[in-house]
């Protein structure tokens, strides 16, 4: 391998998709940044997510970032000049009960107030937007339904952001693992990889479900957790849906992507956080169950693959990014929850100014990780997988 | 587009079974695939690809690859090339994914088995796994995703090298017959499921899993296997090889070529350009040679064959000349290859350009190499490494095939690519192996020293010297818990 750039303005940990975006946006602005990846580029949560992108949400910061974000997805393939696979088809939520009704029509009135074109259907709607689902199966009472959510293809994305960030002067060193951080006069002094040492004045931990370990090298606790996740894909049919069916009461989400293969998942019960692999035969079996009663005419399609990733769970669900408090230069931009694909757009932007101009907007704040000290945190709950 | 004659192998006509493609009546043979009978009928046009519309062909004919993914019978995406044909049955080209299947299942339930070991894969290795464990006392099941037994062997019709003791001088047909009959001599210990396909794989505390689905005269069904120890031996997949036109149909990969040819009497074309001079490409040019088809030439990116001389011999004895530090550079035709051009390359493997030379084709065969199978292991969470030597991403295994899971184990091709003599030999240690873990003991460690002291035999010379290395690496690997280049 060849010799490693020694100085850098800014030293990103972690090759997904918030990673390359960032090195991209700082590059741009003339910034001198190196980019560290254990693995290989989309080697974790980004190349192995559903790869959906949704505006619907509980808590006003993740509705804020999520609309932005995909305002920025629509205009990033004229940007970048490649093709990121973005298809509007929309989100169909399915609503189970009253209760569930109750928390629909708030969400639904908070996301309108922020601009969104949001609706909430009838169960005969339902079956006019995806005609294969089963409402009585499901247990449906309604749904929410916003036609601008979609998928965004997290690979062609990922890479498209990487090589214009190398056009850019920035430097991605794949294969290639952080193995510690040094501060000094509590500010960032540099970062020490396998390949040798980078000073630097910024660093970005953006390391997915391996943030907390990047964190603890300068003494930063996250709350942090790993969860193993898993997804699945069948074998290909006709188009038959354009949107992505989620339910929060089942964790379950699935969507057909563009070549006709259904993907989707749901969450194990009693899953324990940890850095497990391996893929299990209770999923596979909860999810085809699951999918079979949402959607009966896939009950014979063949499942062909099965996979698993990592959500980086904190303890609301929402992102931690910014600036850690008492250490300067040191950039979190982790915790997404099983986000931060569809939240990457606007979360590295917000990042790009803060670094590159020391704009600090209040979302910046409330998304700090020191809102978790003492504090009662407001949990989002529109989570599926 | 029969082989009538054949000095080796008798290819009477058999009895005929009519079928559909596309509403349009045509006639097969017994013992079909339905992908072999459509070639017999010169139907090269399988499916076209999703994206582009372009027209795919019969490419690996044992089910790895998705060329001749097609709808029978209103179930869509079925593999036609180990799919056997039958009377009446409706074949059509799909359009993108196909129709929503709506009675592929015939149980709503599954159903469960128990058994001590579990093989995937009725290659030779899987074959002399079964026959081991067996014979040491062990209860088997051996799965096998195609309609017969025997893996590559079914078309190996040349006679194989080594000793006497590992059934040198027999040819694959032969000995796949043989080991089929002492399967059936075992059947009391010895469960055969054929057309089952193995599409999970889990880990257990004290048993594995498996998902398998079995495909029945009237629909699938779906079983839960649980075995004390398991053994995988689903081999390789063929290597393809990157150049314009190289999704033509017409352009096979070798062993594709001798399933068509020697499998089902079928001839791929009349006129065959081999790329690739190890012994796979001089084999099997050799093979098409013995069916009565033209091999142009062979051409090899090395600047030296890479198989026996005596295969090369034989070849250019029956004129055929070998090009090395020769490459393909292009396939050409519309709808299906009509012809190549190929090119001289330089010690880096570049093409020279002024030394184009177009060859009139209707057949490009790649015999680039292999890549062993690891997707199941990889599933159950088994280490793999990436070794040159052993053609690819390979689970790590002790001496004894036991990979660092306990109780899996690996053997043959998927453990890395080398001969069907070692194939199964290495199959024959890992079922030993596995039975001895279940406390089965017939003079087993003599047999495994037989073993291991076979695969050194077969290891050493310069020939071996590949695979040699190779299993090195593995042993490092394991042992080291990883290589540093």
């Amino acid at each position: 391998m060849n010799e490693i750039d020694h100085k850098a303005d800014v030293v990103i940990i972690g090759g997904g998709v918030n990673g390359c975006s960032l090195a991209y946006q700082l590059s741009k602005r003339g910034m001198k940044v190196v980019l560290c990846e254990k693995g290989y580029l989309c080697s974790g949560a980004t190349g192995r997510c559903g790869a959906g992108i949704r505006q619907q949400w509980s808590t006003r910061e993740n509705s804020e970032l999520a609309i932005k974000s995909i305002q920025i997805f629509e205009r990033l393939e004229q940007e970048l000049g490649q093709d990121i696979g973005l298809r509007q088809g929309g989100y169909l939520i399915v609503v189970h009960d009253k209760s569930d009704m109750k928390q629909a029509k708030s969400n639904v009135n908070m996301q309108k107030a922020l601009g969104l074109d949001v609706s909430i259907l009838t169960p005969d709607e339902i079956v006019d937007i995806v005609p294969i689902l089963d409402v009585n199966g499901m247990h449906a009472v309604g749904a929410t339904f916003c036609p601008t959510d979609g998928h965004v293809d997290p690979f062609k994305t990922t890479h498209a952001y990487a090589q214009a960030a190398i056009k850019h002067g920035a430097q991605l060193y794949k294969f290639t693992k952080v193995v510690g951080i040094k501060k000094k006069n509590k500010r960032i002094d540099s970062v020490l990889t396998d390949r040798g040492k980078i000073s630097t004045d910024f660093v970005i931990n953006a390391a997915g479900a391996w943030s907390k370990q990047i964190a603890e090298m300068v003494g930063v606790k996250l709350p942090n957790k790993p969860f193993r996740k898993e997804i699945l894909v069948t074998e290909r049919v006709k188009p038959l849906f354009d949107a992505m069916v989620i339910s929060f009461k089942d964790g379950i989400y699935f969507s057909q992507q563009e070549e006709g293969q259904v993907l989707g998942g749901i969450p194990i019960p009693n899953e324990k956080p940890g850095y497990l692999t391996a893929p299990t035969f209770d999923f596979l079996h909860h999810m085809a169950k699951t999918l079979a009663r949402y959607a009966p005419p896939l009950k014979h399609v063949n499942v062909i693959r099965q996979w698993t990733g990592y959500y980086d769970v904190t303890p609301d669900a929402l992102p931690i990014i910014g600036e850690v408090e008492g250490i300067k230069g040191f950039i979190q931009c982790n915790g997404f929850s099983g986000h931060g694909f569809m939240l990457s757009p606007m979360v590295t932007k917000i990042l790009t100014a803060y670094i590159a101009d020391g704009r600090t907007p209040h979302i910046l704040k409330r998304l700090s990780l020191s809102r978790f000290k003492g504090k009662k945190i407001v949990r989002e709950v529109s989570v599926v997988g | 587009m029969r082989i009538r004659n054949h000095p080796i192998i008798d290819f009477k006509k058999k009895r005929e079974i009519s079928f559909y493609f596309n509403k349009k009546k045509m006639y097969g043979e017994e013992g079909d695939t339905i992908a072999s009978a459509l070639h017999a009928n010169d139907v090269k046009v399988l499916s076209h690809s999703l994206r582009y519309k372009r027209p795919r062909g019969f490419f690996c004919g044992i089910g790895k690859c998705s060329s001749c993914f097609m709808t029978v019978n209103d179930i869509p995406n079925v593999r036609t090339c180990i799919t056997p044909v039958k009377e009446n049955i409706k074949v059509m080209e799909q359009d993108k994914g196909g129709e929503l299947p709506n009675k592929q299942f015939i149980n709503k339930d599954k159903k469960r088995i128990d058994v001590e070991i579990v093989i995937i894969g009725s290659g030779p290795a899987g074959l002399m796994a079964a026959l081991a464990a067996a014979e040491q006392g062990a209860s088997v099941l051996l799965i096998d995703e195609n309609h017969m037994v025997g893996g590559q062997l079914v078309k190996q019709t040349h006679r194989f090298f080594g000793s006497r003791e590992e059934k040198a001088g027999m040819r694959g047909i032969e000995l796949a017959v043989e080991l089929m009959k002492k399967v059936v001599e075992y059947k009391e210990s010895i469960q055969l499921m054929l057309a089952t396909t193995v599409i999970g794989c889990y880990k257990g505390k004290k048993r594995h899993n498996l998902i398998a689905v079995q495909k029945l005269a009237d629909g699938d069904q779906l079983f839960e296997i649980n075995g004390h120890k398991i053994i995988v031996a689903c081999g390789a997949l063929e290597n393809m090889l990157a150049f314009p036109g190289n999704d033509l149909p017409g352009v096979y990969g070798a062993g594709g070529v001798q399933t068509l040819m020697n499998v089902y009497g079928v001839k791929p074309g009349k006129c065959v350009l081999m790329v690739g001079a190890g012994n796979v490409g001089l084999i099997v040019s050799y093979q098409l040679l013995q069916a009565g088809i033209m091999v142009d030439r062979v051409v090899e990116a090395m600047p030296k064959i890479g198989g026996y001389h005596v295969h090369a011999a034989k070849l250019r004895r029956c004129g055929v000349p070998i090009y090395t530090s020769h490459s393909i550079k292009e396939a050409y035709g519309k709808e299906k290859v009509e012809g190549a051009v190929v090119v001289k390359v330089d010690d880096y493997c570049q093409p020279i350009s002024g030394t184009e030379e177009n060859i009139s084709c209707d057949t490009i065969c790649l015999a680039v190499g292999l890549t062993p199978s690891i997707r199941l292991i990889e599933q159950i969470g088994v280490r793999t490494e990436f070794i040159l030597e052993a053609g690819g991403h390979v689970a790590v295994h002790d001496s004894s095939m036991q990979t660092n899971v306990r109780g899996i184990y690996i053997a043959g091709d998927s453990s890395g690519i080398e001969e069907a003599s070692t194939a199964m030999i290495e199959g024959q240690l890992a079922g030993v192996s596995a039975a001895t873990s279940l406390g089965y003991d017939k003079n087993a460690s003599e047999v495994k020293r037989k073993c291991r002291s076979a695969l050194k035999v077969f290891r050493s010379g310069p020939f071996g010297e590949i695979p040699r290395v190779g299993k090195e690496k593995i042993a490092c690997c394991y042992r080291n818990g990883g290589l540093t280049y």
